[in-house]
């Protein structure tokens, strides 16, 4: 359940904000509406530089144990 | 026959064991590989023949895992062992410890046909080729944990764009049963639905370091997989059949990584893009606004009302023009019209008809207008222009 919202998070707020930034480009809302997705464009822009700048790569690996059961753990390299 | 000695079958068995076993040790053979088996124990089993004889072999387990290729029936192979002999059934045997294909032709034709098969089937089609995501969250890697392309990736990974998370399904990728083990792994990410996109693939080698990659087995579970699978395989001259089955062949494993994410910094400046086309088109837009309203604000329909207002106040300023016009008018008619009047009345004036000889006979001060009214015997006046006389009425005729 969290791992759908949280899988494409990311690739979804660019998604949107690519969306703003075309509709505000066009130029086909009325003001209200073009000032509420500016603010919501400024919003996701630094969400998603916040995302690229603190990420550290997570590496996990997928094994078996003794009973053929799939065990997500840590991989040291 | 009282003089010779009487074996058991075990004291037979143990001396041709002792003869065979010492003559014939580090042999080489070579033949043809049928019935070969692959025992859940790890240990292999085949018969070697050529046109009129077999014997029968064995690799254990050990030796078996360190196998470049994965040998067929039909292969033409050269083996490398010891003769054995198994007591219990008085067979004997060669115990394997090297098996390699009869020279590289062999190997490139299994490719040949495997890579021509799949072709026939379909397995290399562009329209089964799954595209990949572009901004994944969750990478899965398919290779060796201690292997060159593992390090590879990550330190690709963690340069580019580090805001993601992998899991690496360690495999071995060379030796009998890496093939079995990087289907698997391709199956498991499968099942568990764990990435979005998986790199499969192994450092440089020989042909025969690379041929897990070669394995039908390794095509079918590409094949299969819902997840988009970028294959990596050695080097940029190497091709495998995972490659031409995979939905995108990646030279190194190092550009499987470049591939599968963009660049964190190209990312950042595609943000810094957009915010700036934001802020252009606000701009704009309210440039736009605001000439809008100051051209309603200057527009006809706008400023109606006021002219409306004064094109009324024009016109009552008209109204009352042709009021005061009308008036003044009316006025010297009225003035025009009295003199006409008064200057008609004087010349109705009685006074004035008198000097032209006409009198006014009067009886006790009322005007007698005719001979009817008049009364005889009784004292009359008659006025003239310029006086009047005392008179009496005589006679009346008609």
């Amino acid at each position: 359940m969290s791992k759908k919202e949280t899988k494409n998070t990311f690739e979804h707020s660019l998604n949107r904000l690519e969306k703003i930034v075309t509709s505000l480009e066009e130029g086909e809302v009325s003001l209200e509406e073009s000032l509420k997705m500016y603010e919501e464009g400024i919003q996701l822009s630094k969400e998603c530089i916040e995302t690229l700048n603190k990420a550290e790569l997570k590496i996990k690996q997928l094994t078996k144990d003794l009973n053929g059961k799939l065990q997500l753990t840590d991989f040291e390299e | 026959m009282s003089d010779e000695k009487i074996l058991s079958v075990t004291e037979l068995t143990k001396q041709i064991k002792g003869v065979l076993e010492l003559g014939f040790t580090n042999i080489w053979i070579q033949g043809e590989i049928s019935n070969f088996k692959l025992h859940s124990s790890g240990h292999i089993y085949f018969t070697l023949k050529d046109a009129s004889s077999q014997i029968s072999a064995v690799m254990w387990r050990s030796r078996a895992a360190q196998l470049i290729f994965r040998p067929n029936d039909g292969m033409k192979v050269m083996v490398r062992g010891n003769i054995t002999v198994y007591e219990p059934r008085g067979n004997y045997q060669i115990d394997c410890f090297q098996l390699q294909p009869l020279g590289k032709g062999e190997l490139q034709q299994a490719f040949e046909q495997l890579k021509q098969k799949l072709f026939e089937e379909g397995l290399f089609e562009e329209e089964n080729k799954k595209s990949l995501p572009v901004f994944p969250q969750k990478i899965g890697i398919v290779t060796s944990p201690t292997g060159a392309a593992i390090r590879d990736i990550l330190s690709v990974l963690s340069r580019r764009f580090p805001s993601i998370e992998v899991i690496l399904v360690p495999v071995k990728v060379q030796g009998i049963g890496a093939a079995e083990e990087i289907a698997e792994a391709i199956a498991d990410l499968n099942r568990q639905k764990l990435v979005d996109v998986m790199i499969i693939g192994r450092g440089g080698g020989s042909l025969e370091d690379l041929w897990a990659f070669n394995e039908e087995i390794v095509a079918r579970a590409v094949f299969a997989s819902t997840i988009p699978i970028i294959s990596a395989v050695g080097h940029e001259i190497d091709f495998s059949i995972s490659d031409f089955v995979a939905d995108l062949r990646a030279p190194t494993p190092s550009a499987a990584a470049e591939l599968v994410v963009k660049d964190k910094n190209e990312v950042v400046e595609l943000i810094r893009n957009f915010c700036y086309t934001m802020n252009n088109s606000m701009i704009n837009s309210f440039e736009a606004y605001k000439n809008t309203v100051s051209n309603l604000t200057q527009s006809y329909s706008f400023n109606k009302p006021h002219d409306m207002l004064r094109q009324r106040s024009q016109q009552i300023d008209e109204l009352q023009n042709r009021l005061t016009r009308n008036m003044l008018h009316s006025f010297s008619m009225t003035k025009q019209r009295t003199q006409f009047l008064s200057s008609r009345i004087k010349t109705t004036n009685p006074k004035s008809i008198l000097k032209r000889g006409f009198a006014i006979v009067r009886q006790d001060e009322s005007i007698i207008s005719s001979v009817k009214k008049s009364i005889s015997a009784k004292p009359a006046t008659i006025e003239f222009h310029d006086g009047i006389i005392d008179a009496e009425i005589l006679r009346k005729r008609k």
